[in-house]
């Protein structure tokens, strides 16, 4: 399968002449890379892929694929695959029907019709409900339907519209996993919205964090948990401490802190409550001075080591504690 | 051993519940039923008790070509009128709801008015129109009236349908390489179809029953069967009047129901 770069120059969109909800991004994203768009709803990421989609026009900038300028081309002549949160099903069709779709506007034969399409529902293991309509499969089964729809023609551009946003947690997990697989196998370029932090982190090779339509921070899920650059990408993702240190802000993760005697610590306090997590436990620590601490004690044993009012010290690496751009 | 089965208790509000239904059942029944008894009752005027079952007036009402040829222009006319007020209104629907046009309230409202004027008001204005332009009073004309009051039948049940529309299915066909005109085949005309067909049936019913409207644009020799039920009614009044109106409903449930084994009206439950 052939996958194709996708370049978004400096794209601007409003709605109603007055709502601004793309704020001239840039984007610049690999061939066969998965690219997550990650914010908060509003933040203009299902709108930046709606444009290269075709569905919204920008009033500036431009759309590249593949090396092509796209801005002007109609959505169906654009060639790429979509997955919807609301999967979009054609309910009237069989689910043979809704994967021969596209092969069948393409005008592809018959037989390679058949072929395909029995080829692409055996990928996402869905042989043997071809004849059954939208409507009779459960949340998970219409997903794979719907991808493999989006799949059969061999798209270079898979774009996914929070495509998991519908299923619960256990079966997203193991989307996730499929689907991450399924792009790595056919090396198609993914372009995927989520809210969801985690998923993004889980999923992506980069991830665009997005805020009031502008791009805040673009980087590996790595570089956006460890470093993140502005205040905003580091409270949206995953839990942190905000440290001010002489008017300079600093973001610190709270598994980089380190429970100790309150004597020589950075800081001493009490522990004020500790969430149980499982494999963790997230402590919230009121120190002497200052705002609350939140610390995450990975413990080998059944429990934390400490329980809520038990005082103590904290200490963490200088190197850890990120300075943010104001 | 095993528990005793629990026995449920009575439940006095879901009894009244079926009483009720039961009671309303019978309200919207007995008139036909009460035709029908009047229809197979041999003696020549309407009375009570009946006195016998016969088809008399059946065969008064086969055998007679006047109440035929206005049988066959009503069937006619009713079916033209079902074919343009589904194009029409479908087509209105659509504009509505997805123009993007100015004063789209508005225009709703003025596309429903015929439902809010009284049809012998509606009637009368046409038959001023028809005659001031010259016109006079062709078939044409009688259906071009019917489709006007039936048209706002099917705006309404296409305008539901498309009120639930989740568009995008329509853009999953576009991505997948359907033209916006393909789109429109391909999607959205099948997935409205069960709304105008809905409306359709409306529309056949309120042009084949259509009265007032009919009574000022229809001609000598040339009358739809309410009107020829109207006017032999006021001479007689046996039971060929009778089972005219059993012909009448069974005709219209018969088209509801091919229309419903053709269509499939209740097919997509979820859209």
């Amino acid at each position: 399968m052939t996958s194709a770069a996708i370049k978004l120059d400096q794209v601007t969109k409003t709605f109603d002449g007055r709502v601004l909800a793309v704020d001239s991004v840039t984007l610049d994203i690999a061939a066969g890379e998965f690219f997550s768009l990650l914010g908060p709803s509003g933040c203009g990421k299902t709108t930046s892929l709606r444009m290269i989609a075709g569905f919204e026009h920008p009033d500036s900038g431009r759309v590249h694929v593949g090396g092509n300028d796209i801005t002007d081309l109609p959505v169906h002549r654009r060639d790429m695959g979509m997955v919807f949160q609301s999967y979009a099903l054609f309910p009237h069709r069989t689910v043979a029907e809704n994967v021969a779709f596209g092969l069948r506007m393409r005008e592809v034969p018959k037989p390679e019709i058949e072929r395909r399409v029995a080829a692409a529902l055996a990928q996402v293991a869905l042989t043997g409900f071809e004849t059954r309509k939208p409507g009779q499969l459960s949340g998970g089964q219409q997903q794979r339907v719907a991808l493999a729809r989006a799949l059969v023609v061999e798209p270079p551009v898979l774009l996914c519209d929070e495509p998991l946003g519908a299923l619960d947690r256990k079966l997203r997990q193991q989307m996730q996993f499929e689907l991450k697989e399924l792009q790595k196998r056919l090396g198609v370029t993914l372009v995927f919205v989520t809210h969801d932090q985690e998923e993004a982190l889980a999923m992506s090779d980069r991830i665009a964090v997005m805020n009031g339509g502008k791009v805040e921070q673009v980087g590996t899920p790595t570089e956006i948990y460890e470093r993140p650059r502005t205040r905003f990408v580091a409270d949206f993702i995953g839990e942190i401490n905000i440290l001010e240190e002489g008017g300079l802000l600093r973001a610190l993760r709270p598994e980089k802190i380190r429970l100790a005697a309150p004597d020589g610590a950075r800081l001493a306090g009490t522990v004020e409550t500790a969430n149980y997590l499982g494999g963790s436990t997230l402590l919230r620590v009121r120190p002497t001075t200052g705002p609350s601490m939140l610390v995450r004690e990975t413990h080998a044993g059944e429990r934390a080591s400490r329980t809520p009012g038990d005082a103590v010290g904290l200490i963490w690496n200088d190197s850890d504690a990120v300075a943010l751009e104001s | 051993m095993s528990a005793a089965p629990n026995r449920r208790p009575f439940d006095a509000g879901r009894a009244a519940y079926l009483a009720l239904n039961a009671l309303l059942l019978a309200f919207l029944l007995l008139p036909i039923a009460i035709v029908l008894v009047f229809a197979l009752n041999p003696t020549p005027y309407i009375s009570f008790p009946p006195v016998g079952v016969s088809l008399r007036w059946f065969e008064k009402f086969f055998g007679s070509s006047e109440f035929m040829n206005a049988l066959w222009l009503s069937l006619w006319v009713a079916s033209v009128v079902l074919v343009l007020s589904i194009v029409i209104g479908a087509a209105c629907a659509l504009a509505l709801a997805r123009g993007n046009l100015p004063g789209r309230a508005v225009l709703t409202a003025f596309f429903m008015s015929p439902l809010m004027v009284p049809a012998i008001l509606t009637g009368l204005a046409l038959f001023q129109a028809y005659l001031l332009s010259g016109i006079g009073r062709p078939v044409w004309g009688l259906i071009a009236a019917h489709t006007l009051v039936a048209v706002p039948y099917v705006i309404r049940t296409t305008l539901a349908v498309l009120h639930n529309f989740d568009r995008r299915i329509e853009e999953a066909a576009a991505v997948l390489g359907a033209s916006p005109t393909r789109v429109f085949f391909e999607v959205t005309l099948p997935l409205i179809r069960p709304g105008v067909f809905a409306g359709g049936v409306f529309a056949f019913i309120v042009s084949f029953d259509q009265f007032p409207v009919s009574l000022f644009l229809v001609v000598p020799k040339g009358e739809t069967l309410p009107v020829v039920l109207f006017n032999y009614m006021k001479f007689d009044l046996d039971g060929a009047i009778a089972a005219a109106s059993m012909v009448s409903i069974l005709l219209a449930l018969s088209v509801v129901l091919v229309l419903e084994r053709l269509i499939g009206l209740k097919a997509y439950v979820k859209l």
